[in-house]
């Protein structure tokens, strides 16, 4: 705005006087305004484009107005049949005078001209030439200033005779500004004699050098995008110059602002502040795209990919949805049934349940006994229900295998697997209670024992995952309470038939093979698939809390096992309490050290990530954001597509420069990307919980306090600014 | 490419700051802007002052050919009779500075409302063009309509034919009768922004 304030002030000392000029000229003008209004008024309207008009030779090809001449001019001053010829309208204003474009921008008016003749023309379309943008006060004019030609190609029909002429009539209106505008009308006549063979006129030069003014033949394709307070454009790429994009409509963007430009090797965007008349409805956009000397025609369309990538995403949300209602309800309860069924045979389950299996042989039971093991595995999915429920109520993201991600977890289940292990192999002395403890676990007939092999069961099988309970467990993490506790349910039934069935059928268990000397023989190899589990959670350990801590782990779980097989094999007192001494060590050391690993994960993803870019970032999900949230970070969260225009314009403007990297890579702020390229309904839950249906989408958060939105269009000062005042907020 | 991206940076920076320097941003349906100018008659006028009725702000320059039109016509002086008998009040406001077109003095506004035979409630001076930047008043004519609850429900141009010929009158869809109709009928205004044409505002700077 200073800009345009210099410029006038350059000019005030001729203002003065250039207003008092026109004030006379506008107290004259004004008598002539009515008149000439009067008479167009008369004539618009009596003329038809299909009747033929009565045309006399009473009209010149010139007319003057006030600050202005126009000329009707043509390339030949004779022509013959099916001839092209362009018809010219000559704008000559005074200096310091300028006329406008097609579109005049925020105020003025684009010259008209409408052709007529006593002959079957065809007329093409106004060809414009290269307009430049004129600042008035605070505003934004496009326009010519000093004389431009409107040319219009026309096409002669190829009947014409040769004792005849072409008379064609021009009715022409302007606008001719300084500062103050008048407009003006004329009515301009040519008569064209038809011969043999045309003539080209004195003005075909003047044509020719016209023409080197137009925009290119080249038309440009694009996509715009729409946020908040901009608009971006997005074309081919075009050589570095200062390129200036002229909306044909003059409610698109805001004409007296700042355009920004970014050229790169195979893109050129560009932003600029919308207008606050545009009302936005995904229709085509045309613009001139022009460094003042080559110009193109840019028809843009709304990036429809990223709305159809809305939708189609909301579709999936609503499909979603819809699965909550009851039809698919039911089919996700079968679904829940069957994976728990298959559960029953994960390499985590089988064993212990087929240990179960053959120890009931021939025993009498009451319904009480019948029912425990049910109860057991009923009671553990709801205990699991329960959790996730209460910390979805937290505004806690979780999914099925949540508790698998602490280290702890992890650290006690390998515990617990290997003891079974052992437990198998028969390598505890049966006398010790801790043996016992096992045994009862796995191969009891009490009702408690069935109630803990029940229970046992649901905890072993909790890191596998069957196929059928994928699909269904998604859905209960993202449904209401109840339909969660419904589709736990399922599964607890599906996970507990099968043993079920033994202890209520007689018959079932006629199918079993009979007991005998195999059965230890079988015990023992099923110890194998447990030390399997032990291994793969060793694994999983090792990625949460690294590999000092894997190896301490694993030499713990050895001695836990080299202790737990020596007890009871002396009746020695001392060495028995040696024994329960280091269980105890063995088994505490890698749990309480484990608990503090959490900074080492978070820093060991940090330091793998890092390679991948520039900036370091982690890939979006909602447990890493969480788990980062509730470590007490700054976190930065860019939801970006590969479609997307802004996210590439921001990228490439504000979270690629250096200060942006710099304070991306401080301590205690995390960058987290969320790529929104292919469909993805975690990203799109996100996005609706902040109202949006598509990408960009920036936040910034202060651990768990509430994330800040910014704007869709960033600057390295707003994202830097943010992750201070969150660093700030934190402190507080 | 760095240098390219911090230019480019800064030229983002600019362009948002300038954009909140100018932010007179028009926003329909939120609370218009207060303002106290002074009338053709001496008098402190407010746009508080009329909360409860349907205000009419209409940016004027009596010699602009795009004001001209709508005056030789008769066309805006009808609009002001009309909706002065349905008791909506209606602001003629002039933004043009000292020594530009436009500027008058209390007794040639006077003058001119006499011999156009105009009904405005108040003809209001705003040399220093505070307020008309305050509305991000760009064109004569730029019109606005105000809700009794001093809402913002309409900003743009007086009809649909971008011209300055009076034969285009009778033609084009007038926003602001359609509009003002539409709101004293209950209802909402179905094109609530239109862009506005004319002459330029003539502002100071």
């Amino acid at each position: 705005m200073r800009l345009f304030k210099q410029k006038t002030n350059l000019t005030n000392p001729n203002i003065f006087n250039v207003l008092r000029y026109c004030a006379k000229a506008i107290t004259t003008f004004g008598l002539a305004f009515i008149f000439i209004t009067s008479i167009n008024a008369d004539t618009r309207y009596n003329y038809s484009l299909d009747s033929s008009p009565q045309i006399t030779n009473t009209h010149s090809d010139k007319a003057t107005g006030p600050h202005i001449q126009v000329a009707m001019i043509t390339d030949y001053q004779s022509v013959t049949s099916g001839q092209e010829i362009n018809i010219g309208i000559r704008f000559t204003p005074d200096e310091m005078w300028h006329t406008y474009w097609r579109n005049p921008g925020d105020s003025g008016e684009a010259p008209t001209i409408e052709l007529q003749s006593n002959k079957n023309l065809r007329y093409a379309d106004i060809q414009w030439p290269i307009p430049s943008a004129i600042p008035v006060a605070h505003l934004m004019n496009y326009g010519f200033d000093g004389e431009n030609i409107l040319t219009v190609p026309v096409k002669l029909p190829s009947n014409l005779s040769t004792l005849d002429d072409v008379i064609i009539t021009a009715k022409v209106s302007w606008l001719v500004c300084k500062e103050d505008c008048i407009p003006g009308w004329a009515t301009l006549q040519l008569t064209l004699p038809i011969q043999e063979k045309s003539v080209i006129s004195q003005h075909k030069k003047l044509f020719e050098n016209t023409f080197t003014k137009l925009p290119q033949a080249q038309k440009l394709a694009g996509l715009y995008e729409v946020s908040e307070t901009q608009i971006v454009i997005e074309t081919s790429s075009l050589p570095q110059g200062k390129w200036h994009l002229y909306p044909f409509r003059s409610d698109i963007i805001d004409h007296a602002s700042q355009q920004t430009l970014l050229v790169d090797e195979d893109k050129t965007r560009s932003i600029i502040p919308k207008s606050p008349y545009y009302n936005h409805k995904g229709e085509q956009l045309e613009w001139l795209i022009s460094d003042g000397k080559t110009a193109y025609y840019l028809t843009t369309d709304f990036n429809q990919i990223s709305a159809n990538a809305a939708n189609g995403q909301q579709s999936i949300l609503q499909d979603t949805q819809k699965t909550q209602n009851k039809q698919s309800l039911f089919i996700y309860v079968l679904m829940a049934f069957a994976g728990g069924l298959i559960l029953n045979l994960m390499p985590c389950v089988l064993p212990i349940l087929s240990i179960k299996a053959l120890a009931l042989q021939n025993i009498q039971s009451g319904m009480s006994h019948k029912l425990a093991y049910l109860l057991g595995v009923l009671f553990c999915f709801n205990a699991f229900a329960l959790t996730i429920v209460v910390m979805q109520q937290m505004g806690q993201q979780i999914g099925w295998g949540f508790h698998m991600q602490s280290p702890v977890v992890v650290a006690l289940l390998a515990f617990l697997f290997t003891f079974i292990a052992l437990v198998l192999l028969d390598a505890l002395v049966v006398a010790t209670r801790f043996a016992s403890l096992g045994q009862n676990l796995v191969e009891g007939n009490t009702l408690t024992s069935h109630f803990a092999t029940g229970a046992l069961a649901v905890i072993v099988a909790s890191p596998c995952t069957a196929p059928f309970m994928a699909a269904a467990l998604g859905i209960a993490f993202i449904s209401e309470p109840f339909v969660t506790f419904i589709l736990f349910n399922a599964l607890a039934i599906g996970f507990a038939l099968p043993l079920s069935v033994l202890f209520w059928s007689r018959k079932a268990l006629k199918f079993l093979p009979k007991p005998g000397a195999w059965m230890e023989t079988f015990k023992h190899f099923l110890a194998f698939p447990m030390l399997l589990t032990v291994a793969w959670l060793v694994w999983v350990f090792a990625g949460q809390a690294g590999s000092y801590l894997q190896f301490l782990l694993m030499l713990c779980l050895i001695i836990f096992s080299m202790f737990a097989w020596a007890l009871g094999r002396s009746g020695h007192i001392i060495i028995k309490l040696i024994c329960v001494v280091g269980l105890m060590i063995s088994f505490v050391a890698p749990i309480t050290l484990s608990f503090n690993s959490s900074d080492l994960q978070s820093n060991a993803g940090n330091n793998a990530s890092s390679e991948i870019g520039l900036t370091q970032s982690k890939a979006f999900s909602r447990q890493v954001l969480s788990d980062l949230r509730n470590d007490n970070q700054v976190v930065l969260v860019n939801m970006t597509a590969d479609w997307c225009i802004t996210c590439k314009v921001n990228e490439q403007v504000a979270l690629t420069s250096n200060d942006v990297i710099d304070a991306l890579a401080q301590e205690g702020v995390v960058y987290i990307v969320g790529d929104w390229t292919n469909k993805n309904t975690e990203i799109l839950e996100y996005l609706s919980q902040y109202e949006r249906a598509g990408v960009p989408l920036y936040v910034v958060y202060a651990g768990n306090q509430k994330g800040k939105v910014l704007p869709q269009i960033l600057t390295p000062n707003m994202v830097i600014n943010a992750i201070n005042t969150a660093k700030e907020d934190l402190q507080k | 490419m760095k240098l390219k991206n911090t230019f480019s940076a800064l030229l983002i920076g600019l362009l948002v700051g300038l954009s909140a320097a100018t932010s007179a941003k028009i926003t329909v349906d939120a609370p218009a802007p207060d303002f106290t100018l002074t009338n053709s008659k001496g008098e402190t006028v407010s746009l508080s002052d009329y909360k409860g009725k349907h205000v009419v702000l209409e940016w004027t320059n009596h010699q602009c050919p795009y004001v001209v039109k709508h005056y030789a016509s008769d066309n805006m002086q009808s609009l002001q009779r009309k909706y002065a008998e349905q008791d909506v009040v209606w602001l003629s406001i002039i933004s043009s500075a000292q020594g530009k077109q436009g500027h008058v003095s209390a007794d040639e506004a006077n003058e001119l409302t006499k011999s156009r035979s105009a009904q405005p409630a108040h003809v209001l001076f705003d040399e220093s063009g505070e307020v008309g930047k305050m509305f991000a008043a760009k064109t004569t004519p730029h019109m606005y309509i105000i809700d009794p609850s001093g809402e913002l429900k309409y900003a743009g141009g007086i009809d649909s034919i971008k011209s300055a010929n009076q034969a285009d009158i009778p033609k084009a869809i007038n926003y602001v009768d359609v509009g003002l109709q539409s709101l004293l009928a209950g209802g909402e205004i179905e094109n609530k922004l239109t862009p506005p044409y004319g002459c330029s505002i003539k502002y100071k700077s």
